[in-house]
């Protein structure tokens, strides 16, 4: 009798779970429940669909239902899993009753933050999430003047240029004093702000959403803000990601302080045979340990493949995150990997920083892009501890990925000075943005005594 | 006590962030936050930050991870230990 695992969720994670247990033991009986109408596509690309550069969703496909047969998962579309009993090790199923496993797995992913304003019944209210209702929005976005934007986190700088792209009047309004404040810094923002500007975009920072009001016929018209009316027919609500724990939270897992399932290292929860991963689990930073929930659909899909590896009778590990980061934001691509200096500051953590303005290709190659680099290390010993960066676009992923490793495996900035780097005109500069950095870091450090 | 140690937590981490851009502001010319308002906003920006600012990092980092959590459970050690980065 092959061992079942039940798994909630048809995200990255779920998916990713679904792949670890069929790898650790082809012969597992694995079910998938979704409450979506598809599986296996990449949300993250929507933003880009609605602003034109992915000419449809259809690309956004990873693979085909028939895949996840032929692959022995069965994925049960558009039905929920209302409840969990881990002592009798049953999932509460709509449409079937209760449903026996031997492990399960729990990727019920994230929601966006209630904004807890009057009028969230409206329509034109939009929580990009769903590729199909995406579909539908599109339409909708075709015919839109003004849209506001509710909030500057990574979602919302996607859309804030997606719909400026669509030649939408777009309005970003945000509680904070500049866009992304809560890990990117100023200094990287500013000409973010900058562009978003000449696309005409109409920032409203320390701004707080009030209300979505009404046009009397069940639709918005407008969002009440601290600062006044803005005239909208379609708002982009993109608080921050929460776990969506209220399946765990009533089956008794354990919860930690950001409101993600306590995981360990094997991405098992407190209840035993159950795993949990993706936006819905938190996970340890590498250095504070400060446990963290809302991290990207890399992560998601490596904690699943973790999740189901060790569900399904395998061995695999996952580890605290260092958190590379990057996207697109306006006419620049911003990134960098765990600490700014606003949120080193913030948690109090001495740091000493540097600087440099590079760039990605030799000076006089066509398509040579601005590259500017931030690193702060730890004083005495130079430790990396984080970075930020802001650039034309290229190399900006690719250093986050490294200096996110560089800080995981304690490299200086002695060590990063002295790093050797690719020149060849058409791909890298003479000189690495990241060794000059971590060079003006070094004499800024030695001159701080 | 989850929701206790949520709500600590999610006010802490904003008004610490309020008031490291509140600093920035004010050391280099950046955006500057609004100004607090309400008796909750003072006493977060007026006494919860000065007192954790006093805080030696090892008291804060002690605290912090005496909070229920992900990482108080079994995680894989970090590569290469070099001590404690922070």
């Amino acid at each position: 009798m092959p061992r079942k695992t039940v798994i909630i969720g048809g995200g990255a994670a779920g998916l990713g779970s679904a792949g670890g247990v069929k790898a650790a033991d082809p012969d597992a009986e694995v079910v998938v429940y979704t409450a979506y109408e598809d599986v296996a596509y990449s949300p993250c690309g929507i933003p880009y669909v609605h602003g034109g550069e992915i000419p449809d969703f259809e690309r956004l496909f990873l693979a085909g239902k028939q895949a996840y047969v032929d692959a022995g998962i069965d994925i049960r579309y558009e039905t929920e899993v209302t409840a969990i009993d881990t002592t009798a090790k049953t999932v509460t199923v709509a449409g079937e009753g209760a449903v026996g496993y031997d492990n399960l797995i729990i990727a019920t992913g994230f929601d966006y933050a209630d904004p807890g304003v009057p009028g969230g019944e409206l329509g034109g209210l939009y929580y990009v999430k769903n590729i199909r209702q995406a579909m539908e929005w599109d339409k909708v976005i075709a015919g839109t003047k003004r849209a506001v934007v509710v909030e500057a986190g990574p979602l919302g700088l996607e859309m804030v240029t997606a719909l400026a792209h669509r030649g939408v009047e777009t309005h970003l309004i945000d509680p904070h004093p500049y866009a992304l404040a809560t890990m990117a810094d100023p200094d990287i923002m500013a000409p973010v702000e900058e562009s978003w500007r000449e696309l005409g975009v109409h920032l409203h920072f320390n701004t707080t959403l009030e209300a979505f009001l009404g046009d009397g016929n069940g639709q918005v018209r407008a969002v009440q803000t601290s600062e006044g009316e803005i005239a909208a027919e379609l708002v982009v609500v993109a608080t921050h990601k929460t776990p969506s724990n209220a399946l765990a939270a009533a089956a008794g897992l354990k919860l930690g302080s950001t409101g993600g399932i306590i995981v360990d290292g094997q991405m098992a929860t407190s209840a035993p045979y159950v795993w949990a991963a993706g936006d819905v689990t938190e996970i340890p930073h590498g250095l504070t340990r400060t446990p963290l929930q809302g991290l990207t659909g890399s992560h998601a899909y490596a904690q699943g493949k973790t999740a189901g590896t060790n569900a399904g009778g395998g061995t695999r590990a996952y580890r605290a995150v260092y958190v590379p980061w990057g996207t697109p934001a306006g006419k620049w691509v911003i990134g960098g990997a765990s600490f700014g200096e606003v949120t080193a500051t913030a948690l109090g953590i001495p740091y000493v920083k540097g600087e440099a303005q590079g760039i990605s290709r030799a000076r006089y190659y066509p398509g040579v892009q601005p590259v500017r680099v931030k690193l702060l290390a730890e004083p005495g010993t130079l430790r990396l501890i984080g970075a930020q960066m802001v650039g034309g676009g290229e190399g900006i992923k690719e250093r986050a990925d490294f200096l996110a490793q560089a800080i995981r495996f304690g490299m200086t900035l002695h060590d990063l000075s002295s790093m050797e780097n690719v020149y060849s005109p058409a791909i890298g500069a003479l000189n690495e943005p990241i060794a000059v950095a971590a060079t003006n870091g070094v004499a800024a450090a030695a001159k701080q005594g | 006590m989850a929701s206790f140690f949520g709500w600590l937590r999610s006010n802490s981490e904003h008004y610490l962030l309020v008031a490291a851009h509140q600093k920035f502001a004010r050391t280099r010319g950046t955006p500057a936050p609004r100004p607090p308002k309400g008796l909750k906003e003072i006493f977060w920006l007026k006494v919860f930050v000065p007192v954790y600012g006093v805080l030696p990092w090892s008291l804060r980092s002690t605290i912090m991870r005496a909070m229920p959590g992900s990482h108080r459970r079994t995680w894989a050690p970090p590569p290469r230990s070099q001590g404690p980065a922070v």
